[in-house]
């Protein structure tokens, strides 16, 4: 038996099975994941994206990240559902919720995956694959939609197993078992290999991950630099990163923005969509437990001509105004007068907030601001977004949180605006 | 029976213990008093969270309550 052993829990197509389990519940009598169907888009406007599809509808050949124009053509039966974030966030914790019942060490890794670490629990739960099948048993009944789970020694290979055949499937993949299940795929099936890598694999004649194990590490790093060295390690299945509990994100940065419906050519309204922007990214950062060092303001002109300003703070910030202050002075500094269609919001540098180092230069009210914060955030999480809105956007016509997916009121993705 | 999920008005009995309990309900203007609960248990799919009763009126007229915790809506689900 391996030293570890590692779980990866992955919904199958989440946003869709999400809502059509949530129409379920309300009466409907037609289960979207038999029939063609799609989350994304605007159906009113016919705009936007792709963002998950039914398997019937893969069998017409809509393409999750292509245009709803496009899926419509494909296949004119195809139902569309509006996104709707605030249920997958519910459907998000309801998963996690369950997890954790079972095991201290879970790592949520996205909206609809997670990582449980099984290790030292056999003698409790009984061996991995049984209690696998239990699990998957127990999510479908209590939640309503299937998982895949893969289970291995390592967080990689659990997360391939998981992917190895769709829905409602345990797989394991052990070391031993790499040979004949992983070997064989196409290299893009490979975690962290995308379309252009693939390419580039394709023109040295590799073609399936085995091609990757077998090749000469030397010519991936000379070819591939560092990453060629980690594919190589993957496609052998070496990975070793523990199981981060709770809501790490090995990320090292977010931001926000948004395309504006009219072109901003004064500074009153720039401040107003920064202010909003900073809205959207500071909930969000505080939500994910950090704190950022870096703040960085993009604009797009109406040519499409961009640019990006950047300044690294002295104390690291989650404050709503701190963000918003730094970046209005960025976006003074860095604005040459011209109209002005897009603009967004990063932050970077980001560290844990729970130990804070504060300086003389904070701000006087730097205190008053974080209970602040955190009292607007309790309330608009229990009740929405946009029950507590700053007086400023009353009449403004301006969203009071633009851009990304913590709006209720905007698309999770879109092409066009 | 047919599915109606349609939001009602209700008085409830919310018992200290943590318990509740549908007394009376109006469905299109005709007040409803509840006889007896035959079976009550918690639904929780998509995450979204409903304590459903299938009750009994009349010894034989069978329907079904759902209470959504999130939202604070009656439900008459089935009848």
């Amino acid at each position: 038996m391996p030293d570890r052993i590692i779980m990866h829990i992955d919904v199958n197509s989440a946003f869709l099975s999400w809502q059509a389990v949530y129409n379920l519940q309300r009466g409907y009598s037609v289960d979207l994941r038999e029939i063609p169907s799609a989350v994304g888009g605007n159906q009113a406007t016919r705009h936007g994206i792709i963002l998950a599809r039914s398997i019937p509808a893969k069998k017409y050949g809509v393409k999750t990240g292509e245009s709803v124009w496009e899926a419509k053509n494909k296949c004119p039966d195809l139902v569309l559902v509006p996104p709707n974030h605030h249920l997958y966030m519910k459907c998000s914790r309801a998963l996690m919720e369950v997890l954790n019942e079972y095991s201290p060490r879970v790592q949520q890794y996205s909206i609809d995956e997670a990582f449980l670490d099984y290790t030292g629990m056999e003698k409790r739960l009984g061996e991995p694959v049984p209690f696998a099948h239990r699990l998957k048993d127990r999510i479908h009944a209590e939640l309503g939609f299937t998982v895949n789970i893969g289970i291995s020694c390592n967080k990689l290979l659990a997360k391939m197993a998981s992917e190895l055949k769709k829905p409602d499937m345990v797989h394991t993949l052990f070391p031993g078992e790499i040979r004949e299940k992983m070997w064989p795929l196409p290299v893009e099936e490979l975690f962290m290999v995308g379309r252009r890598t693939a390419r580039k694999l394709r023109s040295m004649g590799i073609l399936t991950i085995g091609g990757i194990a077998a090749a000469d590490p030397d010519l991936l790093k000379h070819k591939l630099k560092s990453y060629g060295l980690l594919i190589y390690d993957y496609a052998r299945g070496i990975e070793n990163s523990a199981v981060f509990p709770g809501y790490y994100m090995p990320m090292k940065g977010m931001g926000n923005s948004s395309t504006i419906p009219f072109d901003v050519e004064d500074m009153h309204t720039a401040r107003l969509i920064l202010l909003s922007l900073s809205e959207t990214v500071a909930m969000r950062l505080r939500y994910s437990q950090n704190c950022c060092s870096v703040i960085a303001v993009s604009i797009k002109y109406s040519d499409f001509k961009c640019c990006s300003h950047q300044q690294k703070l002295i104390t690291p910030v989650n404050c709503t105004m701190d963000i918003y202050r730094t970046a209005a002075r960025l976006f003074e500094e860095a604005w040459d007068g011209s109209p002005v269609r897009h603009m967004g919001i990063r932050v970077t540098g980001l560290q844990r907030d729970d130990r804070i180092q504060c300086s003389v230069f904070d701000h006087p009210y730097y205190l008053k601001n974080l209970y602040l914060d955190r009292a607007v955030d309790g309330i608009r999480d229990s009740h929405g977004i946009r029950s507590v809105v700053r007086a400023c956007f009353i009449n403004s016509g301006i969203c009071a949180s633009l851009g990304g997916v913590g709006s209720e009121n905007w698309p999770v993705m879109s092409s066009t605006l | 029976m047919k599915v109606l999920n349609k939001p009602v008005d209700m008085i409830a009995v919310f018992y200290s213990s943590g318990r509740v309990e549908p007394v009376k309900f109006k469905y299109e203007d005709t007040p409803v008093t509840v006889h007896r609960i035959i079976k009550r248990y918690n639904e929780k799919l998509a995450g979204n969270r409903r304590i459903c009763f299938v009750c009994i009126n009349d010894g034989a007229k069978v329907y079904e309550l759902k209470y959504e915790v999130d939202t604070q809506v009656w439900y008459l689900f089935k009848m």
